[in-house]
């Protein structure tokens, strides 16, 4: 209610414009609401037992069939108005684009106008007075709606009192240039548009705080890092890490191939074979067998060619001399 | 074209893309922690392999077991030359088992084998051996 109450005071703070047909051009400095003559809209009256305003707004296209301009598209606007204790639902249709097209046409800036009231909404500003619309037409009010009448039918002695004020402004709620554009655009309703950017902002959401929380799971290694960084605190350089890697991977690999060499060798010593000599260094092999027989000696070479490493090769006949590079 | 007509599907759209932007933030976080996570893990391996390589090709207690090699055979049959972290030895008269034993000992010592050269000479090996650590 409080809030109500401060929304009507906002609005009732600003200029109210009447917009008829007839109206001269206009230059808005400021925010102004404006109120719309029945020349931008139609409106029906009917006693339908539904309780809230958004229950009748869900028929109001279908009170208004035949009698709209079918190439338009309209929007509704529902209230309640109680006249002499009998209660009815208003119902008014207005195509905001046309409503748009005339306030531009007239100079108006669209994004100055706050809220658009109908003047309906003002009935009770009228009683039996009348309100005059330029030279030939004149606003009046009958059978409790508010219509434009020519002036011609008034007659010269009957010249309308009432003089259009910001009193006029309705204690209703009128509509919003920008949602009812909004609601007029062609692929989609607001409602469509607003689930749509709810869920993909759920989404984007999602993903944000997902990303943002993508935190490493390797806490224990990194703990581990800095443990032996304390102990080897040489090895933080990048450079000395790899130096040192590279130095000991072929240490490591030297040794192990020179003695798994010196492994092999030693496995082709067997009954009939004698080592006379052997001799490894830092790059070669050799070394020298004496056999018993030729069969021996066959039985070695065919040794040698099995190797899978085939670093060694085998030459000679009793005297077999078995080599390779390291 | 008044915009404003169309300012429900220009807000999905950009709702969309802002969707799209933080999908791809959080792919681009992802994959970053992943290699992140796969540099830190190789890192750790590369160090446990240094330090184990090196415990095995530089440890302090090589010295220990080079003064075995020392002491495997009699002294009358070895001349042992050491300069820090060198040595130079040469066995003679070894008996084939003796010449098995000193074997399968500098195979088992984890030192740079610069040179092994056994020979036989009559019924005895003779044995050059130079190493560093």
């Amino acid at each position: 209610m409080e809030r109500q109450n401060i929304l009507n005071f906002m609005t009732n703070n600003k200029e109210l414009l009447l917009v008829h047909t007839s109206m001269y051009n206009v230059r808005l400095e400021h925010p102004i609401n404006i109120m719309l003559t029945p020349q931008f809209y139609t409106v029906k009256k009917e006693a339908i037992p539904v309780k809230y305003a958004y229950q009748a707004k869900k028929i109001a296209p279908s009170l208004f069939d035949g009698l709209l301009e079918e190439d338009g598209k309209y929007d509704y606007i529902v209230f309640k108005e109680k006249v002499e204790d009998e209660e009815s639902w208003v119902f008014i249709a207005y195509n905001i684009e046309k409503i748009i097209r005339f306030l531009e046409s007239k100079g108006i800036d669209t994004n100055k106008v706050s809220k658009v009231f109908f003047i309906q909404q003002a009935i009770t500003q009228f009683g039996k007075a009348s309100l005059s619309l330029g030279d030939t037409e004149v606003l009046s009010v009958i059978d409790n709606t508010v219509v434009v009448i020519p002036r011609i039918v008034f007659g010269e002695d009957n010249i309308p009192s009432l003089r259009f004020t910001n009193e006029f402004t309705p204690k209703d709620s009128g509509i919003s240039i920008k949602s009812s554009t909004a609601s007029q655009s062609t692929l989609m309703t607001q409602t469509q548009a607003f689930t749509l950017i709810t869920i993909f902002m759920l989404f984007a959401g999602m993903f944000i705080v997902e990303g943002s929380r993508y935190s490493s799971d390797t806490e224990e290694e990194k703990v581990e890092i800095e443990s032996i960084y304390q102990t080897y605190p040489y090895l933080q350089s990048t450079y000395t890490r790899q130096d040192a890697i590279d130095t000991y991977k072929n240490i490591d690999r030297d040794e192990r191939r020179k003695r798994d060499v010196i492994k092999t060798v030693s496995s082709m010593i067997f009954k009939g074979v004698t080592l006379t000599s052997l001799k490894i260094d830092e790059k070669k092999i050799i070394s020298e067998f004496l056999c018993s027989d030729t069969m021996v000696s066959t039985r070695i070479k065919e040794l040698v060619k099995k190797l899978e490493n085939k670093l060694l090769t085998a030459k000679g006949d009793t005297k077999i001399i078995v080599e390779g590079t390291l | 074209m008044n915009l404003k007509r169309y300012m429900n599907e220009i807000l999905v759209i950009l709702s969309l893309l802002f969707m799209f932007a933080a999908y791809f933030y959080k792919h681009h976080q992802v994959s970053q922690q992943t290699i992140q996570n796969m540099e830190t893990k190789q890192m750790l391996s590369q160090l446990k392999e240094v330090i184990s390589l090196k415990k095995i090709w530089k440890n302090k207690k090589v010295t220990k077991k080079i003064k075995e090699l020392k002491n495997i055979v009699s002294s009358s049959k070895l001349h042992w030359s050491q300069k820090q972290n060198k040595i130079t030895a040469t066995y003679t008269k070894l008996s084939s088992s003796e010449l098995n034993k000193l074997t399968t000992k500098i195979l088992n010592t984890p030192v740079i084998i610069r040179l092994l050269d056994i020979k036989k000479i009559g019924e005895t090996y003779t044995v050059e051996f130079k190493c560093k650590w």
